[in-house]
C-alpha cells in the first residue's frame, strides 16, 4: 500500500485550510490516516488514486471537496524544442518512453523529499515494482538535449548516483543496491536500456538506476523527466501525474518530442455518461445539474448536454492525471465520493428470496450435533499440513493424489490435508497437559486430486482409552446417521494391529476407527493411550451436489 | 440450620448408645443401695448393672431405639462373664464413661471409629473424649507358662508333702529355676539334704499379680524383675457424655440411617419416604465437568449463517481448488496485480480447462468488451488464466454462481476458508474464513448495499456502523463498513461494494450485483476478546472448555448501545 506523508504546513499552503479541516474530512475521501506526528502526517492511499500520492495532489483534491476550487484544473504546456529519439531494439526490452520538461522549480530538500516518495509509490501502484513503468527525474541544465533512449551494450560505464566510480551496467546489476534488487528485470535481456544526451552523458539506466551526473539537487531549477516501460499507457499517466504535482509545486510544464510525437499530453479525457443510470446505481435522484456540481467538486469538468434540469445526458471531462477512469460508473462513484458516504441514507431494498443451507453445511451442522452430543468437543485446525504430520508420524504411506503447494511459505504447510486425523494428533499433542480425558472432533474439508469434500475425525485420549469406546462411539454416530455399517479387520498402520477396523457401507470402506499405534503416539511426543476414527462425509451424498 | 444435621449417622448413633450406659450407671447406684443388703458383696457392682442394663434394654426394645443392639451386647457379655475374661471388667469400670475399647466391642465397629466419632461429638460439646496414659502388663512367654502351670517354687512345693531328699527333689524339672525361689522366699528350710515346707503358704502378691494383669498390684514389681511380664505404657480412651450430649439424645435424635444415594427399590416401594437423605452442602462447588461443544468460533460462523439464512440468503459451498480464471480473471484482475504473484497466493502444479465464453473475459480484459470500459489493455493470458490456486477469495464462487443463475433476483452467500501465502503471526495465518454475500436484483442500489451492511452488523450486534470510500478492483463503487467497538473505536470490518460491470456483463447478469466481504476471524477476535489469531486455529483446549456456549455478555461489551442500555436499566432499579 502506498503511504504518503504529508507535511502540515506545506499541505495547509497548498490546500489553503487548517490541518485539523483537512484530517477530518481526507477519510471520506477515500484514505487512510496511519499516524500523526509533530510536523506530518501519514496517510495510505488506494491504488487506483496515484494522483493522490504527493501534498500537491492531496491539496488539489481536497481543494475541490471543500468547495475552495472546483472544475478542471488544466494545465498550461508549452513547447520546450528538446527532442527524444527511442531506438528500436528496445521493442522488446522496454519499448516505451514518455518524457516531459518541467522549468521555474525552487527545489527544497523538502520538496525533494516529496517528489522523490511519489515517485516510489508510483514505481509499486502504477509501476508494479518498476517492471511497468520506471521514472527518472533529472536536473535539465547538466545535459545537452537532444535525447536518446537506447538498447546499450552492457559494458557501457558510467558513474551511477550516490556513487563516486565509473561502473559497467554489468556492474551495477551484482555491486549497486538498487542493481541488485531490480536486476531480475533486465538480466534476461542481451542489450540493456540506456538515456544519453548529445554528448553521450548518461542520464539514466531505466529501470535500474540514474547517473550521478543529473543528480536534483536544491540547486536544480529545471527538470527532464522520463517515464519508460512496457505498457504506453501506463507510461503516459505515471508522467502526467509528475508532471501535473509539479505544476501545482510552481512549475511550468514544457513538451519534448518522442520521436516525432509530443509529451506530455496534459488533455483531459471526455466522456459521456447517463444521468439515471448513475442515479439507478447509487439509489440517488439527481438532475444532471446536480450530477455536474458532485463531478466538479471532484475535479472533473461536467455539463449537461441540454436541458440541466431534464437531460439525462452528462459530458464529463476526466483529468489526464487519473488513471483509474476507465467506465462509467468510475465517474458514478465520484458522484457518490462527493455526496458523502456520510450523507447517504442506508435502505433495506425488497427483494424477495428465501433462505437456504448448504446441503454439505447442513450435514456438517449434524455431524457436530451427533458428536457434541456424544461428549466430544469441536477443533478447527489447520487444512495445510506437512508430510511430516500427514504421513510420516502417521506410519502411513504418502497419498499419491495429495495436493501439494508450489511455493510453501513455512515446512510446516507444504500441502492440503488429505485427513484429518493427523491433524488432531497435533492438536492432542499441543493440548496433552490439560486435563484428560480429551475428546476432540473436527469436521471439514480434505483434498484428494481435484476434489474437495468433507470427513470428520475424532479423538478420545486418557488411561483407558481404547478399541471399545471408539467402537462404541463410532457405533453411535453412525446410528444416528441413519448409516447401516459393518466393521471389519482394517490393515490401516495409524492403528494397532488387532485393535483396528474399517467402516463399511454398502460394500465400500468409509472410514476407520481403533487405537492409535504407540508408535504415532511417540510420535507426536506423547504417553497417553489415544482411540481415534475418521469418516468420509461423503457417503451421506448419493449424487454430487453443485 | 439445626446443630444435630451437623452430625452424621454414626455420632449419633454413639451418643444414642452412651446416654443408655450413663442411665445404666445411675441405676446401678440405686440398685447397689436397695439390694445391698441382700448380695454378697463381691458381685453386687455386676448385679446391680446386669439388673440396670437389662431394665434399659427394654425401653430400648419398645422404641427400636438405635442403641438396642448395643446394649444387648453389654448386657450378654455381664451374663456371660466374657466381660471379665476380655478384660473389661465393669469392676473398674464405669458405665457413665466407658473406654473406647469397650464400646467398640458392644457397637461392633472399631476403636478407631469409636474415637473418630468421638472426635466430632467433643468438638460440638456433647461428650468428652478423655485420653488416659496408662500402663500395661503382659507376659513373656516365660510368664505365660508359669500363669498356667504356677511359678517353678510353687510346682516344686506341691511336689512333696512335708519334706524330701534334696537329691529328688532336684530330680523335679521345676528345681532349675524353683529350688533357689524356695529358699529366698523361706517357703522351705533345707537341712542335711533335707528339704521341709515351713507350712502352709498363701499365693504370694507375684503369684496373684500373675493372675491378674489388669491392675498393677504388689507383686507386679517381682514378676518385671523376674521378667515374667513387661510393662508398655498405652493410652486409652474414654467417652464422657455430658449433659448437653444428654439434652441432645432426651430431645430425639433422628436416628434413621442418612442415605446418600436412593435405589430403585427404595422409590418403587416408598420406603423412599422413611428415609433420611444425607443433606449436600451447597456451598462446596462440584468438581468441573466438560461440555461437548461446538468450537466458539464455529459458533460464532454459525450464527453468522443463520442471519444471512434468515435475510433470505441461500448458502454456497465450494472447491478449495480454483483457477486463476475464476479467481482472479473473472474478477476483473489484471493479469499483473501483484496478487497474482506467487509471493501473495498459494499455486497449485495443476492446470484448469478454460469455461466456454472464456473469450468474452479476455475482450474485457484487453478493451473492455461490449461495456462502457476501456479494458486493462495489453494482452490477456490463456495460460495464466488456466494456472490452479488455493482460493484467495470465495468471490470465485460468487462469479460462478451468477454465472449459472444471470437473470434471477437473488442473494447468496458463503463463508469458507481463504489461502494467502502469508507467514504465522499472532496477527497472520495463511488460512482463514470469509464471509461473503451477494444480492442481485433488477433495482438494487448502492444505497441498498449500505442497508445490508448496516442490517447485518447490527445483527452481529455492531449497532454503530459507517461507511467509508474504498478500492477493490472488482467493485465500483466500493465501501469499506466501519463499526464502532468500546476501548477500540472505529474498526474496519470488511470491504464491500457493486461488482464491476466488467465482472457481471460478460455473464449475461443484466442487473446491479451487491457484494460484500468479510474477514470473520477479526470479528472472532473482537467478539471474543483474542489477541491472537492463531488461538482459533491451534486452539487451548482449555480455552474452549472456558469459553461459554452463550456469549451474551461478550455482545454487551461490544456494542456501545447495549451498554447504554444496560445502565438505564441500572438507574432505573436504582
Amino acid at each position: 500500500m502506498a503511504v504518503i506523508t504529508l507535511p502540515y504546513k506545506y499541505l495547509e499552503e497548498l490546500t489553503g485550510v487548517d490541518k485539523d479541516t483537512i484530517i477530518e474530512r481526507l477519510p471520506m475521501i477515500a484514505a487512510d490516516i496511519e499516524r500523526y506526528e509533530d510536523d506530518h502526517f501519514d496517510v495510505e492511499f488506494f491504488p487506483d488514486r496515484p494522483d493522490m500520492y504527493s501534498p500537491e495532489g492531496v491539496a488539489r483534491a481536497m481543494r475541490g471537496f471543500l468547495n475552495i476550487e472546483t472544475g478542471l484544473k488544466r494545465y498550461d504546456v508549452k513547447p520546450s524544442g528538446i527532442r527524444f529519439t527511442t531506438d528500436p531494439k528496445l521493442k522488446d526490452i522496454r519499448p516505451f518512453l514518455a518524457s516531459a520538461v518541467i522549468r521555474g522549480l525552487n527545489f527544497t530538500s523538502e520538496s525533494i523529499q516529496s517528489i522523490m516518495g511519489l515517485q516510489e509509490a508510483l514505481h509499486w501502484a502504477i509501476g508494479r515494482g518498476r517492471s511497468k513503468v520506471a521514472i527518472g527525474i533529472h536536473d535539465l541544465d547538466k545535459v545537452k538535449a537532444p535525447f536518446r533512449y537506447i538498447a546499450s551494450e552492457k559494458s557501457r560505464k558510467f558513474v551511477p548516483l550516490d556513487f563516486d566510480r565509473e561502473m559497467s551496467m554489468d556492474e551495477i546489476l551484482k555491486e549497486h543496491p538498487k542493481g541488485v534488487s531490480y536486476a531480475k528485470l533486465v538480466e534476461k535481456f542481451e542489450r540493456y536500456p540506456l538515456i544519453v544526451d548529445s554528448e553521450d552523458n548518461v542520464l539514466s539506466f531505466p529501470p535500474i538506476i540514474n547517473g550521478e551526473l543529473t543528480k536534483v539537487t536544491t540547486e536544480t531549477k529545471n527538470i527532464l523527466l522520463d517515464c519508460t516501460g512496457t505498457d504506453e499507457k501506463a507510461v503516459r499517466i505515471a508522467a502526467n501525474i509528475i508532471c501535473a504535482a509539479l505544476a501545482e509545486a510552481g512549475g511550468q510544464i514544457e513538451s519534448v518530442e518522442v520521436d516525432g510525437v509530443t509529451m506530455p499530453n496534459m488533455e483531459p479525457v471526455e466522456r459521456t455518461v447517463s444521468v439515471s443510470e448513475c442515479n439507478k446505481l447509487l439509489g440517488f435522484s439527481l438532475n444532471a445539474e446536480e450530477m455536474c456540481e458532485n463531478l466538479r467538486r471532484m475535479r472533473f469538468d461536467a455539463e449537461p448536454v441540454g436541458d440541466p434540469k431534464t437531460t439525462d445526458k452528462v459530458r464529463v471531462l476526466a483529468p489526464c492525471y487519473r488513471n483509474d477512469i476507465m467506465h462509467d460508473w468510475d465517474i458514478f462513484e465520484d458522484v457518490a465520493i462527493a455526496y458523502g458516504f456520510d450523507n447517504l441514507v442506508a435502505e433495506l431494498p425488497n427483494t424477495f428470496t428465501i433462505g437456504k443451507e448448504h446441503p454439505y453445511q447442513k450435514n456438517l451442522g449434524l455431524v457436530r450435533k451427533i458428536m457434541t452430543g456424544l461428549g466430544f468437543m469441536e477443533m478447527m485446525p489447520f487444512t495445510l499440513s506437512n508430510d511430516r504430520v500427514m504421513y510420516q508420524n502417521m506410519r502411513r504411506p504418502k497419498c499419491a493424489d495429495a495436493l501439494y503447494v508450489l511455493h510453501p511459505i513455512s515446512e510446516e504447510q507444504t500441502m492440503f490435508r488429505t485427513d484429518i486425523l493427523p491433524l488432531m494428533m497435533e492438536t492432542l499433542q499441543t493440548n496433552q497437559h490439560r486435563e484428560l480425558p480429551q475428546r476432540l472432533f473436527s469436521a471439514g474439508d480434505v483434498v484428494h486430486g481435484r476434489e474437495t469434500y468433507q470427513t470428520v475425525s475424532a479423538v478420545s485420549m486418557h488411561s483407558a482409552a481404547d478399541f471399545s469406546e471408539i467402537y462404541a462411539i463410532v457405533d453411535a454416530f453412525m446410528h444416528e446417521l441413519g448409516l447401516e455399517y459393518t466393521a471389519e479387520v482394517s490393515d490401516d498402520e495409524a492403528f494397532l494391529k488387532g485393535r483396528r477396523a474399517d467402516i463399511i457401507v454398502n460394500g465400500k470402506k468409509v472410514g476407520v476407527f481403533g487405537e492409535i499405534h504407540p508408535e504415532v503416539i511417540t510420535a507426536f511426543d506423547m504417553d497417553q493411550p489415544v482411540s481415534a476414527f475418521e469418516f468420509d462425509l461423503r457417503v451421506l451424498y448419493p449424487e454430487k451436489i453443485e | 440450620m439445626e446443630k444435630t444435621n451437623e452430625l452424621t449417622y454414626n455420632e449419633k448413633r454413639l451418643l444414642a448408645v452412651l446416654k443408655p450406659l450413663k442411665d445404666a450407671e445411675m441405676k446401678k447406684q440405686y440398685y447397689q443401695q436397695t439390694i445391698a443388703t441382700s448380695l454378697s458383696g463381691n458381685n453386687l457392682p455386676i448385679i446391680s448393672a446386669l439388673n440396670s442394663l437389662k431394665d434399659i434394654l427394654s425401653v430400648l426394645e419398645e422404641k427400636k431405639n438405635i442403641a438396642l443392639n448395643p446394649i444387648r451386647n453389654a448386657v450378654n457379655m455381664l451374663e456371660s462373664g466374657s466381660d471379665e475374661k476380655s478384660g473389661f471388667s465393669l469392676k473398674r469400670l464405669s458405665l457413665a464413661r466407658p473406654s473406647v475399647k469397650y464400646l467398640a466391642i458392644i457397637m461392633d465397629t472399631s476403636e478407631e471409629a469409636v474415637v473418630q466419632y468421638a472426635k466430632l461429638l467433643d468438638s460440638r460439646g456433647y461428650c468428652k473424649l478423655i485420653a488416659e496414659k496408662t500402663v500395661a502388663y503382659a507376659c513373656t512367654e516365660e510368664g505365660a507358662k508359669y500363669a498356667k502351670e504356677g511359678l517353678p517354687e510353687r510346682r516344686l512345693y506341691d511336689s512333696f508333702e512335708n519334706s524330701i531328699a534334696l537329691k529328688d527333689l532336684q530330680a523335679n524339672p521345676s528345681a532349675k529355676l524353683g529350688i533357689g525361689w524356695l529358699r529366698k522366699k523361706g517357703w522351705v528350710t533345707i537341712k542335711d539334704g533335707i528339704a521341709t515346707k515351713v507350712g502352709d503358704v498363701p499365693l504370694g502378691p507375684d503369684e496373684i499379680a500373675l493372675k491378674d494383669l489388669s491392675v498393677k498390684s504388689a507383686g507386679t514389681e517381682e514378676l518385671l524383675k523376674r521378667k515374667l511380664i513387661t510393662e508398655d505404657e498405652i493410652t486409652e480412651y474414654f467417652i464422657e457424655i455430658t449433659k448437653e450430649g444428654e439434652d441432645l439424645v432426651e430431645k430425639g435424635l433422628d436416628l434413621r440411617i442418612e442415605t446418600s444415594t436412593l435405589t430403585a427399590e427404595q422409590i418403587r416401594t416408598g420406603e423412599w419416604t422413611k428415609l433420611k437423605l444425607r443433606n449436600y452442602n451447597v456451598q462446596t462447588p462440584p468438581k468441573r465437568i466438560f461440555a461437548g461443544k461446538k468450537h466458539p468460533y464455529q459458533q460464532l460462523i454459525d450464527e453468522m449463517r443463520g442471519i444471512l439464512i434468515s435475510m433470505g440468503f441461500t448458502e454456497m459451498y465450494g472447491n478449495v481448488i480454483q483457477s486463476s480464471f475464476w479467481n482472479f480473471d473473472a474478477l476483473f484482475q489484471p493479469q499483473d496485480h501483484p496478487a497474482r504473484e506467487m509471493q501473495d497466493t498459494f499455486f497449485l502444479d495443476m492446470k484448469a480447462e478454460l469455461p466456454p465464453y472464456y473469450k468474452a473475459i479476455r475482450d474485457i480484459h484487453e478493451h473492455g468488451g461490449d461495456t462502457s470500459s476501456t479494458g486493462w489493455g495489453g494482452k490477456w493470458s490463456e495460460e495464466k488464466a488456466k494456472q490452479c490456486v488455493l482460493r484467495t477469495h470465495t468471490t470465485g464462487l460468487s462469479i460462478q454462481y451468477l454465472k449459472d443463475h444471470p437473470h434471477d433476483p437473488l442473494k447468496v452467500f458463503c463463508i469458507g476458508r481463504v489461502y494467502r501465502r502469508e507467514a504465522i503471526d499472532p496477527t497472520h495465518t495463511p488460512e482463514f474464513e470469509q464471509l461473503e454475500g451477494i444480492v442481485m436484483d433488477s433495482d438494487v442500489s448502492f444505497r441498498h448495499l449500505m442497508g445490508f451492511l448496516k442490517e447485518f452488523y447490527q445483527r452481529m450486534g455492531f449497532t454503530n456502523v459507517r461507511f467509508r470510500p474504498a478500492y477493490f478492483p472488482y467493485t465500483e463503487p466500493s465501501v469499506e463498513p466501519e463499526v464502532y467497538v468500546d476501548g477500540l473505536g472505529w474498526v474496519e470490518l470488511g470491504g464491500a461494494g457493486i461488482f464491476r460491470e466488467e465482472v457481471t456483463a460478460p455473464w449475461g447478469v443484466k442487473y446491479p450485483v451487491l457484494a460484500w466481504g468479510l474477514g470473520i476471524s477479526r470479528v472472532a477476535m473482537l467478539k471474543m476478546g483474542l489477541k491472537d489469531l492463531r488461538q482459533l486455529y491451534r486452539s487451548d483446549v482449555d480455552w474452549i472448555r472456558s469459553v461459554p456456549m452463550n456469549r451474551n455478555e461478550i455482545k454487551a461489551t461490544a456494542c456501545g448501545d447495549t451498554d447504554e442500555r444496560v445502565a438505564n436499566q441500572k438507574n432505573g432499579e436504582e
